[in-house]
């Protein structure tokens, strides 16, 4: 049996966890920059508060019904992410955490335990209120696209109370009856549509076509997750767990940028940001494209992209950074209001195939750097930054309804009345 | 010699050298026999929060205005205990009377507070440690304003 368990809105819930005012409360969270809004809590959400629109273009609404707007805290949710993931760690022996808000869980060998699914998976659901304030949904299912199913439904079809169970053919058609095809894990919306043009509405639909037939007029994934959808495993966590190809860092500057320090600084940022993402994941970058822009509704279009090779791959931030110190005369040009800038590793290599070169010592500085993503992560992101990185805040995020740090900074402990 | 840092005060064993090279302290295999405050004062970490007292209703049973809280969620309650409680949307640090449904201050100055089905109020978790500054701690100071 697997089991997929995650957070009700999660940064909306954990702005609740510390701030019992807006517990009863309809409570929204912005992305990065306060730009749109992405998580909203059922309260919000019964109000028709919508999902991945614009704060600006919703304002007046959320004024209306006083909704209570949070800035995203990544220190706080990474903290409580970290508290729920543990609390639910100790039902299954065999964990795989998927997302900040979801993690997988694999019973094997469970079936003289666990005797009744629905029991467990509320106890479950109890443990985690109790001892972090966080709601959650249990699915299980027979295979992992079937746990995430049986999620759905746990969350949002009526009849379940949180806890959805896939346990034989009733069970099963029951769910996926009332499941859209653009709600099954891994079918994304350009699949879906052509899926619909055939007809092909509901889980169930296309669980009942041929796998082969799916893999031929689509591809492999589509085929696995018809399988899986019948209770044929096909994936692993070592599939659902693929580092990503590319990553980007890429922004907006709040006010214009006309000169090439300031321009200069945004990009070691940019370039920061991105040499940590590596060394998440335990890659390694050779090629980096770095680029900047004005506005493509200015006069004047200019757009200016380079990318850049290391002679040896490397997640090292000052390695980035110098590389941004070579490129950055190509790209600034003397008059032209940048608008935007970004960085991006292209080609990306694995640390556990790295090839060394003979004649190139290895300049990497694996305790510096854990040494550096150790310090941000413990007192906030921007805690320790490279020199060249500066202090500047006209390119750095906006987060105006930024909640404190309850359980990662001293001074923000929460307060309790005696 | 030991620096006490973080949130979780985990205590870091620093190596105790001789401070001469190639003469190494006889106690550096000793190193990992640190205290830890942690392991004394918080038993379900993942169900912990460290909060703040702040008035002076919980005198009587020794807890100060400014004091640090240790909240156990984990834990069930019982009657008597110290408890930390969402009551109308604020978090306070009462004993709960559990035949009565009340909430009692450790002060003769504060009055018994009757919970009714009109009130908001969910048990947040039990307080099993208090802990006094002595000395005032620069990492509190912003918060004792």
């Amino acid at each position: 049996m697997y089991g997929l368990v995650d957070a009700v809105s999660f940064y909306a819930s954990a702005e609740k966890v510390f701030d019992p005012k807006i517990r009863n409360k309809p409570v929204v969270v912005l992305t990065n920059n306060d730009g749109c809004i992405c998580a909203v809590c059922p309260i919000a959400r019964r109000l028709g508060i919508p999902k991945f629109t614009p704060y600006f273009q919703v304002k007046s609404l959320l004024d209306k019904h006083g909704v209570i707007v949070r800035s995203s805290n990544y220190e706080l949710y990474a903290d409580l992410s970290e508290r729920m993931m543990n609390v639910m760690s100790r039902f299954c022996d065999n964990q795989y955490i998927y997302s900040i808000d979801e993690s997988f869980l694999h019973f094997d060998n469970f079936d003289s335990y666990v005797k009744d699914w629905h029991e467990y998976g509320h106890k479950i659901r109890k443990a985690v209120w109790k001892e972090t304030r966080l709601p959650v949904g249990v699915g299980f299912g027979t295979t992992l696209t079937l746990s995430k199913a049986a999620n759905h439904a746990a969350k949002k079809l009526s009849g379940f109370n949180g806890v959805a169970v896939i346990s034989d053919e009733m069970s099963r058609m029951a769910i996926l009856d009332k499941m859209k095809v653009c709600d099954i894990w891994g079918i994304g919306g350009k699949i879906s549509q052509r899926l619909k043009q055939q007809g092909i509405h509901t889980a169930a639909q296309l669980a009942n076509e041929l796998p082969k037939h799916i893999g031929n007029q689509f591809n492999v994934v589509v085929e696995r997750t018809v399988n899986e959808l019948n209770g044929v495993s096909c994936l692993s966590w070592d599939e659902v767990q693929s580092p990503k190809k590319e990553i980007f860092s890429t922004r907006s500057f709040g006010q214009r940028i006309t000169d090439v320090v300031a321009l200069r600084t945004a990009l070691v940022t940019h370039a920061s940001i991105v040499a940590k993402k590596i060394r998440k994941q335990s890659s390694l970058v050779k090629k980096i494209m770095v680029f900047a822009s004005n506005s493509p509704h200015d006069d004047l279009y200019y757009k200016q992209a380079i990318v850049y090779s290391f002679s040896m791959a490397t997640d090292n931030s000052c390695h980035l950074a110098n590389a941004i110190d070579k490129v950055i005369n190509s790209i600034f040009s003397e008059g032209v209001k940048f608008y935007r800038c970004g960085v991006g590793a292209i080609t990306l290599e694995s640390k556990a195939f790295i090839q060394p070169d003979l004649f190139i010592p290895n300049q990497s500085n694996p305790a510096l750097m854990q040494c550096l993503d150790k310090i941000n992560q413990r007192y906030g992101d921007g805690m320790l930054t490279l020199g060249s990185a500066g202090h500047d805040d006209k390119w750095q995020m906006r987060r105006q309804f930024l909640s404190p740090q309850y359980t990662s900074q001293w001074s923000d402990i929460p307060k309790i009345r005696c | 010699m030991y620096s006490i840092v973080g949130f979780y005060m985990k205590v870091i064993p620093i190596y105790a050298e001789a401070g001469i090279s190639g003469f190494e302290s006889p106690a550096a295999e000793y190193k990992e026999l640190g205290l830890s405050l942690d392991q004394l004062l918080i038993k379900h970490p993942n169900a912990t929060f460290i909060g703040q007292a702040s008035g002076h209703s919980m005198k009587g049973i020794g807890i100060f205005d400014g004091d640090i809280l240790i909240v156990d969620r984990s834990l069930s309650v019982k009657n008597g205990d110290v408890i930390v409680a969402n009551f109308n949307g604020c978090f306070v640090c009462k004993l709960i009377d559990k035949t009565q449904a009340r909430l009692l201050s450790a002060s003769s100055a504060f009055a018994p507070v009757s919970i009714t089905p009109e009130d908001e109020f969910t048990v947040e978790g039990v307080v099993t440690r208090s802990i006094r500054l002595h000395h005032k701690s620069p990492e509190l100071i912003a918060c004792m304003g």
